[in-house]
């Protein structure tokens, strides 16, 4: 059974349709990656995922479950939404950090809130977990640091950090590394190759065409509000059938 | 002679930070409702705020006092502050209240609306309460943020409250000046400026303090 199922999902702001008709599906443990260039609508199906967007219409199935069908959020009371929304995480291209607090309490800020509210959820591993979480970013010795001390790469990895320790289902990132230098953006990559290679489920949100080649299990390409192609890295990225995706592709060709 | 000024400019000074503290204890809540109303979604409400702030904001303080004071008598034939002391001591609060509150409310807005909106969104994905992000992330970066400018307008808010003399609240200044008349001596005058000094040095040396220790984030 497919772990997220996308049927008909649009979104339109004011008048400009960002997403036309989008469905997809993925399995448990994929790595799924969507390229496409500016203003194809990949951030928006993000952020309509993760619910900070409504969509007009559409539906979204995370394991069997309904999450959205053609309803808008707005419908929705606050407690159901935040309910369903912890089956995704979100790793937002500008890090968003919490200043005031330091690595290790970022990260456990929101699970020690959702323990006080909700019972059934486990309040003892808390700290255990945050820290070993820090540890698989590499960030053992980092945990007191606020994140003005860390640099954008440290600051990027406790955010995944951050976005893992509440255990969502599908981890989304949207494009990770554009707010890092290159040297930087280096050490978020094999971050993110490391979960893919621990089967996380994720997708991802990037210009990384190498990277996107090298850690996806599956590749979409969006253009203009729809899945122009897709399939295996080999199939959209070494081979584009699409004139649209080798259009875009070309770009980076002599950089791959 | 100096210890019979002393008492009484201490006498003066006591009216002072009366209305000093007691504008603060009222303006600085009442400004953040005035803010919420500020940015309201609803244009019924926005609307009338921003109006408000306009005119407080666009007139002097003086004239506001006056108004205050005289304007009910004089037009509603109510003088709803009573006689005495006390009346024009509620009077002068009630005009401070409502100024301060209004300068106060831009600057809260100033602050929470420079908080970058990733940090609502970060909250939210992470399945917190609305209520959870303000108090837990945004209130204490916003505090950060409006301490300057708050500092500032409360030191001149010091200073202010001696425009209270003009509906006859006896206040420091007042009391000073009176030496002018009866003993024909203006260094009373200048004693009453060692006051302010002090204490606006105090508040600065309190905000300062109130600074660095938010100071450990960025």
């Amino acid at each position: 059974m497919a772990i997220l199922e996308v049927r008909n999902l649009k979104k339109s702001f004011d008048s400009v349709e960002v997403i036309h008709d989008i469905s997809f599906s993925m399995e448990e443990g994929e790595t799924l990656t969507i390229i496409g260039s500016s203003g194809s609508g990949k951030t928006t199906l993000l952020r309509c995922l993760n619910f900070l967007e409504s969509p007009d219409s559409g539906m979204i199935k995370v394991k069997g479950e309904e999450l959205l069908c053609n309803e808008t959020l707005s419908g929705m009371s606050e407690k159901i939404l935040r309910r369903k929304r912890l089956h995704f995480g979100l790793v937002f291209q500008s890090f968003n950090l919490f200043p005031q607090y330091t690595a290790l309490e970022n990260i456990m800020l929101a699970p020690t809130l959702l323990a006080k509210s909700d019972s059934s959820f486990d309040a003892s591993g808390i700290e255990d977990n945050a820290k070993q979480l820090l540890d698989q970013m590499g960030l053992s010795d980092r945990m007191d640091n606020y994140p003005h001390e860390l640099s954008g790469g440290q600051q990027q990895r406790v955010a995944i950090a951050r976005a893992m320790a509440l255990r969502p289902d599908i981890l989304c990132f949207d494009e990770p590394t554009s707010a890092l230098d290159p040297e930087l953006t280096g050490e978020v990559l094999r971050v993110i190759k490391d979960l893919a290679g621990k089967h996380m489920t994720m997708i991802i949100v990037t210009h990384e065409m190498a990277f996107a080649r090298d850690v996806s299990d599956r590749v979409i390409f969006m253009d203009n509000g729809i899945i122009a192609e897709e399939g295996s890295p080999a199939e959209v990225i070494d081979n584009p059938q699409n004139e649209r995706t080798i259009q875009f592709l070309s770009n980076y060709k002599k950089n791959i | 002679m100096f210890q019979i000024v002393t008492l009484t400019l201490l006498e003066g000074f006591r009216h002072t930070l009366r209305l000093f503290f007691l504008t603060l204890l009222f303006s600085l809540p009442l400004g953040l409702l005035i803010s919420f109303g500020s940015m309201s979604k609803l244009k019924a409400l926005k609307g009338p705020v921003r109006l408000i702030i306009w005119v407080v904001r666009g007139t002097p303080l003086m004239l506001q006092l006056l108004v205050i004071y005289y304007g009910p008598g004089i037009l509603l034939h109510n003088n709803i502050w009573g006689s005495g002391d006390n009346g024009r001591f509620i009077a002068a609060l009630v005009a401070f209240v409502i100024n301060y509150s209004c300068y106060f409310s831009e600057i809260y807005r100033g602050g929470i609306q420079s908080i970058p909106i990733g940090q609502y969104e970060a909250g939210e994905v992470l399945g917190m309460t609305k209520r959870q992000i303000f108090f837990k992330v945004i209130l204490l970066q916003v505090i950060k943020r409006i301490v300057p400018p708050i500092s500032n307008e409360i030191i001149t808010l010091v200073k202010d409250t001696s425009l209270a003399r003009v509906i006859a609240v006896y206040e420091i200044i007042w009391e000073g000046q009176s030496y002018i008349k009866s003993a024909g001596i203006i260094w009373p005058l200048f004693y009453t400026g060692v006051f302010y000094l002090l204490f606006s040095g105090l508040l600065t040396l309190l905000f300062r303090r109130i600074e660095r220790k938010l100071s450990y984030f960025r």
